[in-house]
């Protein structure tokens, strides 16, 4: 227990910070509210640090985990992805408010002002995010996962104040508990097939059900609605519906929030689930032996996978090539690169070099996540009249007067396509080579098309900003009130161009999560043909 | 196996050596017994380590110079950090060179610092891609890096003092500019597989074309940026290919893998195969002559001079553009591989040396002077390696860097003082304007050793290369000796040309146009010497005053003067016979010359006794060359004394009699006009393809493929794109009746797929 208690401590920074952050935004000294960005920045690099000091090797083991690399890689990721998101959002609540008060026109009052908990959700829906990573079982994880949503339902809701934000938030909120609803049968049924919500205990179930005459229907489709559910998180068909209104909705920071911390909760909690269902059963021979691992994904579980992600891939590319309006064409690029991302999951331990499907899903949500924040740095820095950017018109010629934008845009967009030598290159190569490696060609073939469909939206984003001439809209755009969007947009898209160099790094600290995986034993010796699996 | 026979008669006693992989630089040198070994397995030394510092300081300069530009810093403080960086790693090349011993046994030295890119998808050679970020050091990397950095830092001191009207924002982008040159330079060169050199390859093509434009205001400037890096991606492309090939035949990219993989290749005689093998050599030699500015792709290096002239003398004088050279000499072996691979680089060198100095000849802008002059020598370099004295090649580099830097810095500190001017018409007499004494005579020391005067260091290393030409009778080698010769009389003549223009004389001088952003008139006021002192001689510059050089451009000169003197050292202390010569031992113990058939026999063991028992014209080698040189350089000096000191009327006299000459008066014309290659390019690539692609393509482009095929197939996914658009219809019952509808669609999809028991 006491491991648990140790493993959570990130965690609990950033409850506690929650709270104190709340407290901090409602003085009265305008010095203390002001500093409430700076706290919860400073609170997640605690969080962060306090990953390392907490984490050994024994806690991991003594916490009965499903995939302990997953604790570390986790939530060092979503940490410190996160502190950029925070950054893109100095400068955005209470703006009209503060100036009101700071020219003596409104009197402070503790009742209007939203700095400090707008903060302590963002700081929540972290925290939730953090915690799935040591889930020891699915009550726990369901709970992670709420505890991502919850606060991002209020922060969309608070973020603007415009209608378009109210209704987003309320159709953001209805539909995740429709989803969360389906997630929560799924477990149910899960439960009831095995009669276990522990992750551990229940994977050995399944697999001792796998090894005497298949798993249960009751299991499986038990597993279906848990992955359906979870579909929501990461916005693919057919729960993506939600996606393009609620990113146009929201304030632009906190779309970049929503496209990557429920994004990166819904992937780690697929993650388990498909580790509890066991990953692709392939053979393969070293020497004279062969070796055939016997536990695989049951085959629907895989055909919903692939359904899922060619549909994903698919329906988010073709939504995009439609879209006026930049923040609703990246909600659809935010769909079709989970399509993208879900090819690594059906890959699963199959891949080369070390660099399993898993590992290449992490490092893409990874790449991801950084391409996000540079090419949303630049909507959430600029402004127009007070007002967020957010059509192409409001972009063209953006090199005259904002070069450093305009290229960070570029740069991210380009990632995005995954042009070489650029983050998202690799990130999308590794997936592409898990998927082959897993015999999935025609998905691969499905992705590479989508790839190339993408690559006439993303060119907008390069050419409106670069080579388009300004237009009476742009002429106007000015930077934002903070120059902290703008850092972490610059230094993000920095990150696109220079990342690379340390590839061998990233992916390899990715390798920590899943090494080891497969060495866990099936719990009954299955079939006669598996010769060994414990010496991969 | 036979037509390396033929390329070197030597051959087949070499290879019939044990092929022990750990060829060792002293018994390459002695020649012992024709054994020829192959430079093979390198060890690793991870307590190196730290030699990364020398490609991650210029970077975190580089790095710390552009947050500078962005937080507006209007001091020096950009100039002092690129300093202390390069100042540094110079200091840990030298550490790293003190720990080195060249003889010793084991070879050339790996560093592996980390993994970059790994893709493997088999276990057999030849099945992955591996290219992580470790250093190769042997002689000829500390070799390099020793003058790269040391002639960074130097010139880095310089541009302090030198670019200081442009304190601000240009500041810090142009030593942010030079830390990257130098950080891709140092990947270049210590870089252990072909990646990195690629990387480095294009780092330093990068940084060129951001120091070439630096003036971007200037369209000129804008244009030979655009021409050099347009240039350089035509050889560019040969490297990539050539990389290309090299790691389909030799499974890797790695140095010590390839290089390992190639000598049992020649050993074993097996060039069937694959034809595309021996166009291996031909591929990288295009790279090679793209960035080294030889025929056909010489003429963006004039053009780049202008840039700022620190830049000119440190990327386009003394380090940049020998990085053709390194590349062949590190790939040596490689080579090897086709017959007339090595004839092709050395005529190529030789002509390019004979027509780039006929050009040098008439030009009147001292940089562009320089700038031919450079291309020139790099030609001999090229002869050099052509006909196989890589340490000739080398050492030349070497000295060349030197006294070619210093007379860049010298025509720069011209130009700072003058405000831009640098035609040698306009400037006269400069040893007698007050502060300009330490510019005029360290330029006179440049202009000796550019001239190769004997004991000069580029005597030593000049005379090594066209010595091995003179003594070679196959392929013409001796022909393109002889040009050698007849260029050396050419270049003593255009080096003294400038020198007597502009430092001899009557003192008079017109200011320039100041059109490089030198204007110094703001902020006279500061400097006290130099001003102040009455004109007399100055009768058609009134109200000008020269801006004399302070300490930062003086001390470099006078630095770079003693660097140009010492570099003759160890060519000096062979002549002599007082020991061995140390840059050759250095070129010894690497892979451009260990195992190397011919070399080990020829003077890169710098055992020069050994080689030439041949003779020319009848005397010694050594003494005929030593005669032939003499005679060229001082002849050249003769002439130009001549014309441009004692009658400079006659000059004049000579060209107007010359071009009323209907004869021979296209000759000068044609020599003004570097013989017309710029046009000729422009006829035979520039105005096709801008017939063929701005018409005829834009034409197909515009009605043909984009309005017909590519529109056509993108209004595929965006007619689908509408077919599913009523779905999104912004009604929240509607999303989720048709999410709860999709989740029975594909329920439904599952048990279909698990009836039919398959995808």
């Amino acid at each position: 227990m006491s491991a648990k208690l140790y493993l959570i401590i990130p965690e609990i920074i950033l409850v506690v910070g929650a709270v104190l952050v709340t407290v901090l935004g409602l003085s009265r000294a305008k010095a203390l509210r002001d500093a409430v960005p700076g706290a919860t920045v400073g609170l997640i690099i605690l969080a962060f640090l306090s990953v390392f000091a907490v984490t050994t090797d024994e806690r991991l083991a003594a916490a009965g985990l499903l995939m302990p690399g997953l604790v570390v890689y986790g939530k060092s990721l979503i940490l410190l992805v996160s502190a950029s998101l925070v950054l893109l959002g100095v400068g955005l609540v209470d703006r009209r408010l503060e100036r009101a008060i700071g020219s003596g026109q409104v009197a402070f009052d503790p009742i209007r002002v939203q700095r400090g908990e707008h903060h302590a959700f963002l700081l929540l829906s972290i925290a939730g995010a953090c915690l799935l990573c040591n889930a020891p079982d699915f009550i726990w994880a369901f709970l992670a996962v709420e505890l991502v949503s919850l606060p991002t339902y209020i922060v969309v809701a608070s973020s603007k104040s415009s209608r378009k934000a109210q209704e987003a938030a309320v159709k953001y909120f209805f539909l995740g508990a429709l989803s969360s609803a389906v997630l929560l049968y799924g477990i149910a049924l899960l439960y009831g097939a095995t009669g276990t919500v522990e992750l551990e205990p229940m994977r050995q179930a399944l697999a001792a059900q796998a090894a005497s005459g298949g798993i249960s229907t009751l299991a499986i489709v038990g597993g279906v609605l848990a992955i359906l559910g979870l579909c929501y998180k990461i916005s693919a068909v057919p729960m993506h519906f939600y996606a393009p209104d609620v990113y146009e909705g929201a304030a632009t920071p906190v779309t970049a929030f929503l496209a990557f911390i429920p994004k990166a909760a819904g992937f780690l909690a697929l993650i388990l689930v498909l580790d509890v269902f066991g990953w692709s059963g392939h053979s393969f021979t070293r020497g004279d032996d062969l070796y055939i691992i016997e536990r695989g994904l049951p085959q629907p579980i895989t055909a919903l996978l692939w359904m899922i992600a060619v549909l994903t891939m698919t329906l988010g590319n073709i939504g995009a090539l439609l879209q006026k309006n930049v923040k609703r064409m990246l909600a659809y690029s935010s769909v079709a690169h989970s399509g993208y991302m879900m090819i690594g999951l059906i890959a699963g331990p199959a891949g080369i070099d070390g660099v399993s499907g898993i590992n290449a899903t992490l490092f893409y949500l990874l790449s991801y996540a950084i391409m996000n924040v540079a090419t949303f740095g630049p909507l959430a820095s600029l402004e127009r009249n007070g007002e967020e950017i957010e059509t192409f018109d409001d972009i063209a010629g953006l090199r005259q007067r904002h070069p450093w934008m305009a290229a960070s845009l570029a740069i991210g967009a380009g990632s995005l396509i995954g042009l070489p030598p650029l983050l998202g290159f690799w990130a999308k190569l590794y997936i592409f080579m898990a998927g082959l490696e897993a015999g999935q060609w025609h998905l691969v073939l499905v992705a590479a098309i989508n790839s190339g469909i993408s690559v006439w939206y993303y060119l907008r984003l390069i050419n409106d900003p670069l080579v388009a001439q300004p237009t009476a809209r742009s002429e106007t755009v000015t930077n934002g009130p903070s120059i902290w969007p703008r850092a972490a947009a610059i230094v993000t898209a920095g990150l696109l161009i220079v990342a690379p160099l340390m590839l061998g790094r990233l992916v390899s600290a990715a390798n920590g999560v899943t090494r080891g995986e497969a060495t866990t034993a099936v719990a009954a010796p299955p079939t006669e043909t598996v010769v060994s699996d414990a010496s991969r | 196996m036979t037509h390396l026979a033929t390329l070197f008669p030597s051959l087949p006693s070499a290879l019939a050596g044990d092929g022990d992989a750990h060829g060792t630089a002293h018994r390459a040198a002695e020649g012992a017994a024709a054994a020829a070994t192959w430079i093979g397995g390198a060890t690793a030394h991870p307590e190196y380590s730290w030699a990364g510092w020398i490609l991650l300081l210029p970077l975190l300069s580089a790095v710390f110079c552009f947050l500078c530009g962005a937080f507006r810093v209007k001091n020096k403080l950009p100039a002092l950090v690129t300093i202390a960086a390069l100042g540094s790693a110079f200091g840990l090349v030298l550490t790293l060179y003190l720990k080195y011993d060249p003889t010793h046994a084991s070879g050339p030295m790996t560093v592996h610092l980390f993994d970059w890119i790994r893709v493997v998808w088999g276990e057999k050679p030849g099945q992955s891609f591996v290219a992580d970020w470790s250093l190769y050091i042997d002689g000829l990397t500390l070799f390099w890096m020793l003058f790269v950095t040391g002639l960074g830092t130097l010139i880095a001191i310089f541009a302090s003092e030198y670019m200081e009207s442009d304190v601000g924002g240009n500041y810090c982008r142009f030593f942010g500019a030079v830390g990257i040159f130098l950080f891709a330079m140092g990947s270049l060169v210590m870089g252990g597989n072909l990646a990195l050199l690629y990387l480095g390859w294009e780092g330093v093509g990068v940084a060129s074309y951001l120091l070439i434009g630096y003036y971007y205001g200037k369209p000129t400037a804008v244009a030979a940026a655009k021409k050099a890096f347009v240039m350089n991606r035509v050889g560019d492309l040969g490297l990539l290919v050539g990389i290309y090939l090299t790691w389909r035949h030799f499974g890797s990219i790695d140095y010590a893998t390839i290089f390992k993989a190639c000598s049992e290749t020649i050993a074993n005689g097996s060039h069937g195969g694959d034809w595309t093998k021996g166009l291996i050599p031909y591929f990288l030699m295009l790279g090679a002559f793209g960035k080294s500015a030889q025929i056909p792709l010489f003429t963006w290096l004039p053009d780049a001079m202008e840039g700022p002239t620190p830049v000119s003398a440190l990327i386009h004088a003394a380090t940049m553009v020998t990085a053709g050279v390194y590349l062949i000499a590190r790939l040596y072996p490689l080579f090897l591989l086709h017959p007339h691979a090595l004839h092709t680089v050395a005529w190529i060198g030789g002509l390019t040396a004979f027509l780039a100095a006929t050009i040098g000849m008439m030009q009147y802008d001292m940089k562009r002077v320089f700038a031919y002059s450079t291309v020139s020598q790099l030609g001999y370099m090229f002869l050099g390696l052509g006909v196989g004295t890589t340490f000739g090649a080398c050492y030349h580099v070497f000295t060349h860097a030197f006294f070619k830097a210093l007379l860049f810095l010298a025509s720069g500190a011209v130009m700072h003082g003058f405000a831009g001017q640098l035609d040698i018409r306009k400037i006269s007499g400069l040893r007698n304007v007050p502060g300009f004494k330490i510019v005029a005579w360290t330029m006179l020391i440049g202009c000796l050793w550019l001239s190769a005067l004997p004991f000069t260091a580029a005597f030593f290393s000049k005379d090594t290369i066209l010595l091995v030409a003179m003594t070679d009778e196959s392929h013409g080698n001796r022909i393109l000796a002889w040009l050698g010769l007849l260029t050396a009389l050419m270049t003593a003549y255009y080096t003294f040309r400038v020198w007597f223009r502009v430092c001899g004389g009557e003192t008079a001088y017109q200011p320039g146009d100041e059109a490089h952003g030198h204007d110094d008139h703001g902020h006279d006021a500061d400097h006290g010497h130099g001003h102040g002192h009455s004109h007399g001689h100055a009768a058609d510059a009134h109200g000008f005053h020269p801006h004399a050089p302070r300490f930062a451009i003086n001390g470099v000169l006078l630095l770079l003067a003693v660097g140009a003197i010492l570099a003759g050292l160890p060519g000096l202390i062979e002549f002599l016979k007082m020991g061995p010569n140390w840059a050759a031992e250095m070129i010894a113990a690497s892979s451009a010359t260990i195992g190397v058939p011919n070399l080990t026999e020829g003077l890169a063991g710098g055992h020069a006794e050994h080689a030439h028992h041949a003779t020319v014209l009848g005397m010694d080698g050594h003494t005929a060359m030593f005669l032939l040189s003499t005679v060229a350089g001082f002849g050249g000096i003769a002439i130009a004394a001549y014309y441009h000191l004692v009658r400079r009327r006659a000059a004049e006299t000579l060209k107007q009699a010359l071009l009323a000459n209907p004869l021979i008066g296209w000759l000068p014309r044609a020599l003004e006009n570097k013989w017309y290659v710029d046009e000729l390019y422009d006829a035979l690539f520039r105005y096709p393809i801008v017939v063929f692609g701005g018409h005829v393509l834009a034409w197909i482009d515009r009605y043909i493929l984009d309005g017909g095929i590519i529109n056509g197939i993108a209004r595929i996914p965006a007619w689908i794109g509408r077919l599913f658009q009523p779905l999104y219809n912004g009604l929240l019952q509607g999303y989720a009746i048709t999410m709860v509808g999709g989740i029975g669609l594909i329920l439904a999809w599952i048990v279909y797929v698990w009836m039919k028991g398959g995808i």
